[in-house]
């Protein structure tokens, strides 16, 4: 029975080292620093390698042991690495740790006696007037400039405590509350935002998943502007526009506009200007006859088809606004003037060849199979994201913000005070030595020019007669 | 047609010039504490930091168009904003010293800046909102509080070192009272001792309050960049869909905010504050220039537009 209780109660004391382990080293903020680090140095590997790319890219850009190596450590796609999202995970819990044994407990230090000379920030006044007086004067003093002057006697002796801007010691507390909230608001969206891409040639109409919105795209613009620089000319997109008829919930079609920077919102979800491309129509023939099934079709950047009965496929690989009359080469030209489509030709899958064939030109591809760009369609990327959690992300940095500027401006301070009878004067009883030492939460250096400042002004106040400059006291050490 | 120079280039090599004059008559002051170098040096400040808030302004006036939107504009305002808070921070706790340094890197990063200008180029879309009247300023000034904690740390790990090196233990110690005022006892002594490098980092505040001063600075940057980091991700959700891709540039200055909030955290505890924290400074310094350039030249954006 005893030795049974005993196992209990060591498992138990265990648990308790444990957990008092574990908090010590979350709460440290050392060890913060650490955790900080190694997030700062995971996501700079992100910005340094490129993310989410095919993993023949990465064999492409670096030697091949370092590539296995990326792909290896999710280096490619570190951001929704497992390991990357727990060392945010880390970080929080850390935060809450300190959050609730260093950060909320840390409040106005004890009222207690000081040895104010051993205080780095200390200064003595010396002045005249009875006990009563001064006393009054000091507490007038600091009261009148902000001061929370509070009072206590300790073995005989009475301290004066001022202290300012206390409250800003919770600055820390609302900067960290900041960060989980932003942290909170994307998890929301992990959890329950989406978003994705969809493509809309003009003409058609496209179903979201999702949310079984549709858009039709009546039509799409671009405007580009030619633009003479000092360095030649260049192309300077400055418009792209949807015209679109959206389907939402309500079920009533409604006309919209969609731009760069303007998107619209359909029940909740946010719907992008994001890119935009051709599809093109072919006419296929073989032996002089038009092939319906290739011909009346779009396609879009990219596609391929087959040429039934052989090896051959055809892709259409690029649209090209504007052919160069003089060198019948693609323009950098990005508006649409004389296009042309650039077709390749695959042959058991490898490239046979390639071609730029202006539109309603037609080419032969052998075996009596011919192809001619016939028309296109203008082609409008659209983005679209439903996001729960945008709302906490935004309140959560603000006050993350507000945390910042508290903690970084505010200085909270205390000061403690003494009135002693005076030595200097020999005894003179209506001499009195004022003793003052500071102390803040970022140290004492940053606190030493103001410090001076109010002991000269201290002076002035408890004895105006006196010349502040002659006496003001440097800090003493 | 006469062929005058337009007055927005005319306010740039005003600027430039004055930059380039002010930072040697600065630098001067520096080393020789003469005090007319010092007089000479500030109006050029002043001058120049005005013209080039000035070319700004007249550069949105003639070609109405934003002028931060490309890599010149928001070098100049960089440029602007460093000799800006520079002023303010030297008037209220008497930077003059590190003056001749801010000048010299603001017509460095200027003269830069001008090599990347195209001419009136109007936004492409995705620049074309309110936002960027916002997140810009706010980066772009960060960034010229971070350069001005980072010459200050510099200033501190120099002064730190060289008073390492002085502490030798053949050198002679003198008197026990190291405290916030004199924390370069070895660095006093051997100006005392007519030691000329010694005499001008003995002008330099001492190690304690170089550390406070690089504190303050970076408590302005920090916000400033948390605000900027902030205000992008609205601009990204209302023109990209996502108030956060991992796209490069974002990541990067999230690189930079993590190192500045390291920063803060280090100068929290007594022991790492100084030397410690100057470094990380340095190293914060790094990533902005990183962000700010490595991104922008060397990493391949992501938001190309076309499919
Ligand atoms: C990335 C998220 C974080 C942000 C934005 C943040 C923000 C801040 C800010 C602004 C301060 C005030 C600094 C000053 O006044 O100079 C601070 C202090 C502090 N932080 Fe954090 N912090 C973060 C993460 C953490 C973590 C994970 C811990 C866990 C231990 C932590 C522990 C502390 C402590 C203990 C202090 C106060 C230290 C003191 O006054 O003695 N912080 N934090």
């Amino acid at each position: 029975m005893a030795r049974h209780t005993t196992g209990v109660l060591s498992s138990r004391d265990m648990l308790r080292t444990l957990y008092g382990d574990f908090m010590r080293t979350f709460s440290n903020v050392l060890f913060a620093v650490l955790l900080l680090l190694v997030w700062g140095l995971m996501t700079l590997v992100g910005v340094v390698v490129e993310q989410g790319k095919d993993p023949s890219v990465y064999f492409q850009s670096y030697a091949a042991p370092l590539a296995r190596l990326i792909l290896r450590l999710n280096f490619d796609n570190i951001y929704h690495a497992p390991y990357y999202v727990g060392i945010i995970g880390l970080i929080l819990i850390s935060l809450a740790a300190c959050t609730f044994k260093r950060v909320i407990p840390a409040r106005l230090p004890p009222l207690r006696p000081v040895n104010i000379g051993k205080i780095p920030l200390n200064a003595t006044v010396s002045v005249r007037g009875t006990e009563a007086s001064v006393r009054a004067r000091v507490e007038d003093f600091f009261a009148k400039r902000g001061w929370q002057v509070r009072k206590r006697e300790f073995g005989g002796t009475e301290w004066t405590f001022a202290d300012k801007h206390n409250w800003a010691r919770r600055g820390v507390l609302v900067a960290h509350v900041g960060f989980v909230i932003i942290a909170a608001g994307t998890t929301l969206y992990w959890a329950r935002g989406f978003s994705g891409d969809t493509a809309i040639v003009a003409g058609q109409t496209v179903e979201i998943p999702q949310t079984h919105a549709t858009i039709k795209l009546d039509r799409f613009r671009y405007v580009v502007e030619p633009i003479m620089t000092k360095t030649g000319m260049v192309y300077q997109p400055i418009d792209y526009v949807s015209h679109v008829t959206v389907v939402g919930k309500s079920g009533v079609p409604k006309n919209e506009i969609i731009r760069v920077n303007h998107p619209i919102n359909i029940d909740g979800t946010l719907y992008y200007q994001a890119s935009y491309g051709f599809a093109l129509r072919l006419n296929v023939t073989h032996g002089g006859k038009p092939v319906e099934s290739l011909s009346n079709r779009l396609y879009a950047t990219g596609e391929a088809f087959q040429i039934p009965g052989t090896q051959r496929t055809v892709q259409f690989s690029q649209f090209v606004p504007t052919i160069d009359k003089q060198t019948g080469q693609p323009s950098s030209d990005p508006r649409v003037n004389d296009p042309g489509v650039v077709l390749s030709v695959f042959d058991g899958g490898r490239p046979a060849g390639a071609a730029l064939v202006p539109m309603r030109t037609t080419v032969a591809i052998g075996g009596g199979w011919s192809i001619e760009p016939e028309g296109y369609r203008m082609v409008t990327g659209i983005q679209y994201r439903y996001d729960p959690g945008a709302a906490l992300v935004g309140i959560g940095a603000f006050v993350l913000l507000a945390g910042l500027v508290i903690s970084f401006y505010l200085l909270p301070a205390r000061l403690y005070v003494r009135v002693d009878p005076g030595v200097a004067s020999g005894g003179e009883a209506s001499r009195w030595d004022v003793g003052l030492a500071a102390t803040t939460v970022k140290g004492y250096d940053i606190f030493e020019t103001q410090f001076g400042e109010l002991v000269a002004d201290f002076q002035r106040w408890l004895d105006p007669r006196t010349d502040p400059k002659a006496s003001t006291p440097a800090p003493e050490v | 047609m006469a062929n005058y120079m337009p007055l927005d280039e005319v306010l740039m090599v005003i600027a430039l010039a004055s930059y380039v004059v002010g930072a040697l008559a600065l630098l001067g002051y520096f080393f020789t504490h003469e005090a007319w170098l010092k007089h000479l040096g500030i109006p050029l400040a002043i001058a120049g930091c005005a013209a080039q808030f000035a070319q700004l302004v007249a550069r949105y006036e003639l070609t109405h168009i934003w002028p931060l939107l490309n890599l010149y504009g928001s070098l100049s305002l960089f440029a602007a904003m460093s000799v800006l808070l520079f002023l303010i921070f030297a008037f209220r706790y008497k930077l003059w010293f590190a003056g001749g340094f801010i000048l010299a890197m603001a017509a460095l990063f200027l003269a830069y800046g001008v090599t990347w200008n195209e001419g009136v180029m109007p936004a492409v879309p995705s620049l074309q909102s309110y936002w960027a009247k916002i997140h810009v300023p706010l980066v772009v000034s960060s960034y010229s509080a971070f350069m001005l904690a980072f010459v200050l740390s510099g200033l501190y790990l120099v002064k730190y070192y060289f008073e390492r090196r002085l502490a030798t233990p053949a050198a002679v110690p003198v008197g026990a009272a190291v405290g916030i005022r004199n924390d370069t006892p070895h660095i006093a002594a051997a100006a005392a001792q007519g030691d000329g490098t010694a005499q001008w980092l003995n002008t330099l505040p001492s190690l304690a309050q170089m550390d406070v001063l690089i504190y303050r600075v970076v408590a302005v940057g920090l916000p400033l960049l948390t605000l900027g980091v902030i205000t992008g991700a609205m601009w990204a959700h209302e023109a990209w869909g996502a108030y956060w891709q991992w796209d490069p540039k974002e990541t990067a200055a999230l690189v930079s905010w993590i190192v500045y909030a390291i920063y803060m955290h280090l100068h929290t505890r007594n022991q790492w504050r100084g030397l410690r924290c100057a470094w990380v400074s340095v190293i914060g310094f790094i990533s902005i220039m990183f962000c700010y350039f490595g991104v922008n030249l060397w990493i391949s954006g992501l938001h190309s537009y076309k499919m």
